[in-house]
């Protein structure tokens, strides 16, 4: 055979798209393709999760710190399975150990916990930005857990990879494998001024090519929310229903909030509480969905949680593969 | 003691004086050229030499908290910074609310090198916002101006009865203005990037209600108020509206709400944490015209020093604070006059015949007899913020690596060398 | 010209008729070994090694008239130089749809070389049940071993250096059968 263009040489395999970045803190600078990556690889550690060996060695010798200045027993015993399940080890520290001292900065508490050598922080807090703040003193990974009102980035993967599913079985998959949610539209309705899976759920759903609706009390409901692209705003809870493809409540604390900011729980209820009349207003396949934990017949009546539309369980259910695959992500090929 | 000013240009609020070697002869201006031999040589070859700078608010952090600032590094900063006085703020531990703290400020000052330091006292004892404190007391031992800064004095019946007081006295009431129940625990600036950044927000109604407040006491009881860090849009046009309808109110800015964004925020970093906050490049732009349209009397630092441990605590939890005084005239001439957004004349007027106008003082000249508070500028080289390089103890700045131009290379106040720049 | 500057062509291994006769010779082989196919499953590492399987598993149909299930296996996740990749490689699905409790399965891949892969793909199957055996199928086998690992079925033994690449071409991927070798430039 003569001329060398006869020979077509061996491709190099394809990189995974995530690889970019060190850390996640939120989605600034993450682009869709990547944020789906993650997705696909989530798939994959579910599917490890069905097996008769739940664990594979992918994380073998990496070890993961759980900082949790602020206490949330489920979203660290998820963490912590995700990192298990991949044979990394795990320290933990939760708010109110000893490590974890009140007046400490944020610095010196680090100092005392960079002396265990972890590759990877799992931080919660209750103030905005600490995972920013970690994420310039270290040159380990760091991984948002919830920091104030700002971010939730796990949540919002999770509550991705869940309706993104949901729809797929119903007949209704991604026709752009890397805008999922190109025309969908999401629908959050509750204390948006106070949560950070809203803001979370708002960066990524629209990244992922989608359209959100914020809905709330007035007092509770930041205006210049509605400046970003993709997100509009309104008080009115049949107005953000039409036409959604999911509902989710987030929960409400009244306790916290205080009678200055919100009426009336009993008003709350009335005007803001999921029911079937909203249901029937969105999409005939809409999905009701929630973050957890339920308040019962405050933020959703219980014939929608209970329902068969509702995604509250899966949404459970998925937080430990996707974790999983953040943490493979950010940890694997690291030199 | 006689000091020799060698070759600078001489500039002060009654014009250029041309180039001249410049002699100070205890404690006070002697004379221009006047030759003869002299203790302290200070070679201002190709430099401004101006009055030092006057800055009506300061916090030293002494007495009780003397790991941010104390006296001695404090007032070595300001005369770093080409401050030749500055007035303290009450908020230590104790509040200077008791005479006795005032003396004792007085006293111990004396005998440090560095900037004059005239005491300011608090309004209501402890800042509780309760009770008011002895004014004329307070007076007699030295100090210049009482002010609650820190916290607004949220009572408006204590408010007024403080200003009676103080117009009777003669003292200056400068007040923080910002409505406590609508500034609500804001970190930042309630705007956009709060709202993205789920930062408790700050609006700038905080400000321009209490403005308002303010300055109608002032009418009322004709003191003289000087709102201290006028930061928003609103509360200047509140206080220039004030101002037009007879309100004996003066305005004074920082020169980090001139220079800084909200937008410094993004990447969570305390040391961006002040009250009020850094707000929109709208406010910027409107607090930087008020400098040229008669709005601004004053520029102020606010130096407020902190510990490094203390900023890099999260973004509630931090105290707020921007410690400015070394870069504030480097920044501004840099920024500002470079920048062709103010004539130099103009921020000189802001920093020496403003702030002494606010005080009802002598405006500084460079003439026979005038304190010999001077400050020589190099108007020509740049070079980089270097915290590390810093008296004041708070060595983390903003600016860190930033390259300005105009840094004092020398400071006399009352006639002695309180400052030198090596180089 | 689509050579990026690194790799040569070297030389052709095995021609597409070299290479259907290699693999009907080894899908005899796994049923002599097996007695018959009624417990064999065949399992193919991704990438290669997947159609690879497929093939096989149509050959065995074609002589046994019985077709063995075929099953999909990525090892990205048992692998043990995951320190050392600098870009991190796309994890894809397994799906091994059957039961692995008790049959014997045969992994199946391309080439075979420091045994790294199949002792991956040994631990994967293994955390998936209790094989009654494990055995391994690859068209090339070309030294280099690192791990006491030896294949059941090979197509050829090719002895490589190490600068060399073997690169295995499938009809269903590159549009036709053959091994060649490439080097790599230092």
């Amino acid at each position: 055979m003569t001329g060398a263009a006869a020979h077509v040489p061996p491709a190099p395999p394809p990189a995974a798209a995530a690889r970019r970045h060190r850390h996640l803190l939120d989605f600034e600078g993450w682009t869709a393709e990547e944020v789906v990556s993650l997705l696909e690889t989530a798939d994959v550690m579910a599917q490890v999760l069905t097996r008769p060996v739940k664990r594979v060695p992918a994380l073998q010798g990496y070890t993961v710190a759980t900082l949790f200045f602020e206490e949330s027993t489920r979203t660290r015993l998820s963490f912590e399975r995700a990192a298990r399940a991949q044979s990394a080890d795990v320290i933990s520290f939760a708010a109110g150990s000893s490590s974890l001292k009140k007046g400490e900065s944020v610095r010196d508490t680090l100092r005392t916990i960079e002396q265990l050598q972890a590759d990877l922080y799992v931080v919660r807090h209750p103030s905005a930005g600490v995972p920013h703040q970690i994420a310039r003193w270290t040159d380990r990974a760091v991984v948002n857990a919830g920091d104030g009102r700002h971010a939730h980035p796990t949540q919002a993967l999770l509550d991705a990879y869940t309706l993104r599913a949901a729809l797929t079985e119903a007949g209704l998959p991604p026709q752009d494998r890397a805008r999922p949610f190109a025309g969908r539209r999401l629908t959050i309705v509750g204390d948006i001024e106070h949560s950070r899976v809203a803001r979370s759920n708002a960066e990524l759903f629209t990244l992922l090519g989608g359209e959100v609706v914020l809905c709330g009390p007035a007092a509770l409901l930041p205006r210049e929310l509605g400046r970003l692209p993709g997100v509009h705003l309104t008080t009115d809870l049949d107005e953000a229903a039409s036409g959604a493809d999911a509902l989710m409540a987030l929960r409400i604390q009244r306790e916290r909030l205080g009678p200055r900011r919100l009426t009336s729980l009993a008003e709350y209820v009335a005007r803001y509480q999921l029911r079937e009349r909203h249901l029937a207003l969105a999409k005939p396949h809409a999905f009701v969905m929630h973050p957890g934990p339920l308040n019962r017949d405050v933020e959703v009546a219980t014939e929608l949680a209970d329902g068969p539309r509702s995604l509250v369980e899966r949404q459970v259910a998925s937080g430990v593969p996707v974790r999983m695959a953040v943490l493979y992500a950010l940890l694997v090929g690291r030199s | 003691m006689r000091l020799a000013l060698r070759g600078g240009r001489l500039l002060d609020g009654a014009g250029d004086r041309g180039t001249h070697d410049l002699y100070v002869k205890d404690g006070v201006i002697e004379g221009l050229d006047l030759g003869g031999p002299v203790d302290v040589d200070v070679d201002a070859e190709g430099k401004l030499v101006t009055p030092a700078f006057l800055d009506l608010h300061v916090h030293l952090r002494d007495p009780g908290q003397e790991v941010k600032e104390d006296l001695a590094s404090g007032l070595a900063a300001a005369a770093a910074g080409g401050y030749g006085t500055v007035v303290s703020m009450a908020n230590t531990d104790p509040v200077v609310d008791d005479p006795g703290i005032v003396a004792d400020l007085v006293a111990r000052a004396a005998r440090v090198e560095g900037a004059r330091l005239r005491p300011a006292a608090a309004i209501s004892r402890g800042l509780r916002g309760e009770e008011l404190t002895d004014f004329a007391a307070l007076k007699a031992a030295g100090a210049v101006m009482v002010t609650d800064d820190g916290v607004p004095v949220a009572d408006s019946r204590l408010f007024r009865s403080a200003c009676e007081y103080a117009a009777e006295l003669g003292l200056v009431v400068q007040t923080h203005s910002e409505d406590p129940t609508l500034r609500d625990g804001g970190v930042m600036h309630e705007g956009a990037v709060s709202q993205r950044l789920g930062l408790p927000g700050n609006p700038d109604a905080a400000e321009a209600v209490m403005v308002f407040r303010d300055g109608e006491v002032a009418r009322l009881t004709g003191a003289r108020v000087h709102i201290a860090h006028v930061s928003s849009r609103r509360g200047l046009e509140v206080a220039r509206w004030l101002k037009a309808s007879g309100a004996p109110i003066t305005v004074e800015v920082t020169p980090h709400h001139l220079t800084l964004t909200d937008e410094s925020l993004c990447g969570f970093d305390p040391v961006y944490k002040v009250a009020p906050p850094l707000r929109t490049t709208d406010d910027v732009a409107a607090l930087r015209a008020g400098l040229t349209d008669g709005s601004v009397d004053a520029i102020g630092t606010d130096h407020a020093p902190h510990t490094l441990a203390e900023k890099q605590q999260d973004m509630l939890t931090a105290p707020f604070g921007i410690a400015n005084l070394e870069v504030a005239f480097p920044l501004l001439y840099t920024r500002l006059v470079l920048g062709g957004a103010l004539p130099l004349e103009r921020l000189l007027w802001l920093l020496q015949d403003g702030p002494a106008r606010v005080m009802g003082w002598p405006a500084p000249r460079l003439e026979p007899g005038a304190p010999a508070d001077v400050t020589v500028l190099d108007l020509g080289s740049e070079r980089a913020v270097d915290g590390a390089r810093f008296r004041t103890k708070a060595k983390h700045t903003p600016w860190q690596g930033e390259a300005l131009r105009g840094w004092p290379v020398a400071t006399v106040v009352a006639g002695r060398l309180v400052h030198r720049d090596e180089g | 010209m689509h050579e990026p500057s690194n790799l040569t062509f070297k030389s052709r291994i095995m021609t597409s008729a070299e290479f259907e006769r290699a693999l009907k010779r080894i899908a005899h082989e796994v049923i002599e070994r097996n007695k018959g196919v009624g417990d064999v499953a065949l399992v193919g590492i991704h990438t290669r090694g997947v159609p690879l399987a497929e093939r096989l598993a149509g050959l065995v149909e074609m002589f046994e008239g019985t077709r063995p299930p075929v099953g999909k296996l990525d090892i990205t996740l048992y692998r043990d130089d995951l320190t050392e990749i600098a870009l991190q490689p796309v994890v894809k699905r397994t799906e091994v749809d059957f039961d692995v409790h008790g049959a014997k399965i045969v992994l199946v891949d391309d080439v075979l070389y420091t045994g790294r892969t199949a002792r991956a793909a040994l631990d994967a199957v293994v955390d998936m049940g209790r094989p009654a055996a494990i055995q391994l199928a690859v068209m090339v086998d070309r030294g280099h071993r690192e791990l006491p690992i030896r294949a059941d079925y090979v197509g050829k033994n090719v002895p490589t250096s190490r600068s060399e690449i073997v690169h295995v071409r499938l009809r269903e991927v590159d549009g036709e059968d053959g091994v060649e070798l490439w080097e790599r430039a230092a």
